[in-house]
């Protein structure tokens, strides 16, 4: 069903008026032009002298020169205006500007997260195997809490152990590495995702 | 290989600008119109130019002269058709269309981005100083 669209007075004057200077800028321009053309024929019968004929028709020829000019700068400033105008109002585009846009911005940022994903997958196979060696090795065993590795990884004593945590008795030190045996015979990857997990979740 | 780079460097800006084409192909044919303007002025003066001399060249006047129509006619008839097209498309109304909300999320993205770039590398720092002897 179509129905009529009514603009707002506003803009509906706006586009006669863009109209009407088209109409008569170039009116202006082909008649001063073709009044240059008619000036330039040279008669042999005239009013006054020659002389004053002649600066009458350079007088005349520069002033319709300048009109056309005019004309034509006139002619410009519309063209500038219709083109705000344009990135104004001219929805269908401007709609089809933010679709393009969002569309791009969206497949970046589907690109950037998938590319994380892929990342957070490979260290998290890295870290399962370093976890694995880690509570495997004899430095699990040597901490009573048995912190996740990332936790020993960052304690200050970690990097300081002394001599004496080495002497541990043996039935701990036992006791302690049938748990990381424990811990590493579970079949899926307890280490993975659980950061905060200690060997009480899976024992 | 440098067949393939060469290929895909020239898809790259057809691509970027494919998504722009239709808003930009009346702004192209506004910008040419103003060009346009410019030569029918300047066919204009070749005429009156060509006119004030002694001996003036017909050919020259004549192509001169229609080149000056033909641009004034075409000038006339695209910016009537612009305004006609307008006159049809413009309601009066302010868009509110926004791509805000996709830019802030690739924006979070390029930081999430950023922040595991950062983490991974302290973390080869890391490795690097417990691995020095």
């Amino acid at each position: 069903m179509a129905q009529q669209r009514v603009l707002p007075q506003s803009k509906e004057t706006l586009l006669q008026s863009y109209n009407k200077r088209l109409k008569d800028d170039v009116k202006s321009i082909m008649d001063n032009f073709t009044e240059i053309i008619k000036t330039a024929k040279i008669e042999d019968e005239t009013q006054v002298s020659r002389a004053t004929q002649g600066e009458q028709d350079n007088y005349e020829m520069h002033v319709r020169a300048a009109n056309i000019v005019r004309a034509g700068e006139s002619l410009m400033k519309l063209v500038s205006d219709l083109k705000q105008f344009l990135i104004l109002n001219d929805f269908p585009s401007v709609n089809e500007a933010i679709n393009q846009r969002n569309q791009q911005l969206r497949s970046l940022q589907e690109e950037c997260d998938k590319k994380l994903i892929a990342l957070r997958d490979e260290i998290s196979i890295d870290l399962y195997e370093l976890e694995e060696e880690y509570y495997s090795s004899s430095y699990s065993l040597c901490d009573s809490n048995d912190l996740p590795l990332c936790e020993a990884y960052w304690r200050q004593d970690f990097a300081t152990l002394s001599p004496e945590s080495f002497s541990m008795p043996l039935t701990a030190a036992t006791a302690e590495q049938s748990v990381a045996t424990s811990q590493s015979s579970t079949p899926s990857h307890p280490h993975v995702n659980g950061h905060g997990a200690g060997p009480t979740e899976h024992s | 290989m440098r067949g393939r780079k060469r290929k895909r460097r020239v898809r790259r800006p057809a691509r970027a600008m494919a998504g722009y084409g239709v808003a930009n192909e009346r702004l192209r044919v506004l910008e040419e119109l103003e060009r346009e303007i410019g030569a029918s002025l300047q066919s204009a003066g070749t005429v009156i130019l060509e006119l004030s001399k002694e001996k003036a060249g017909e050919r020259l006047l004549e192509r001169q002269a229609a080149q000056f129509s033909a641009a004034v006619q075409k000038v006339e008839s695209e910016l009537s058709a612009q305004i006609r097209y307008l006159t049809q498309v413009a309601t009066g109304q302010p868009h509110e269309g926004s791509s805000y909300s996709a830019r802030k999320a690739c924006q979070m993205a390029l930081n999430r981005v950023d922040y595991a770039r950062l983490k991974l590398g302290e973390l080869a720092r890391a490795c690097e100083q417990m691995l020095e002897p």
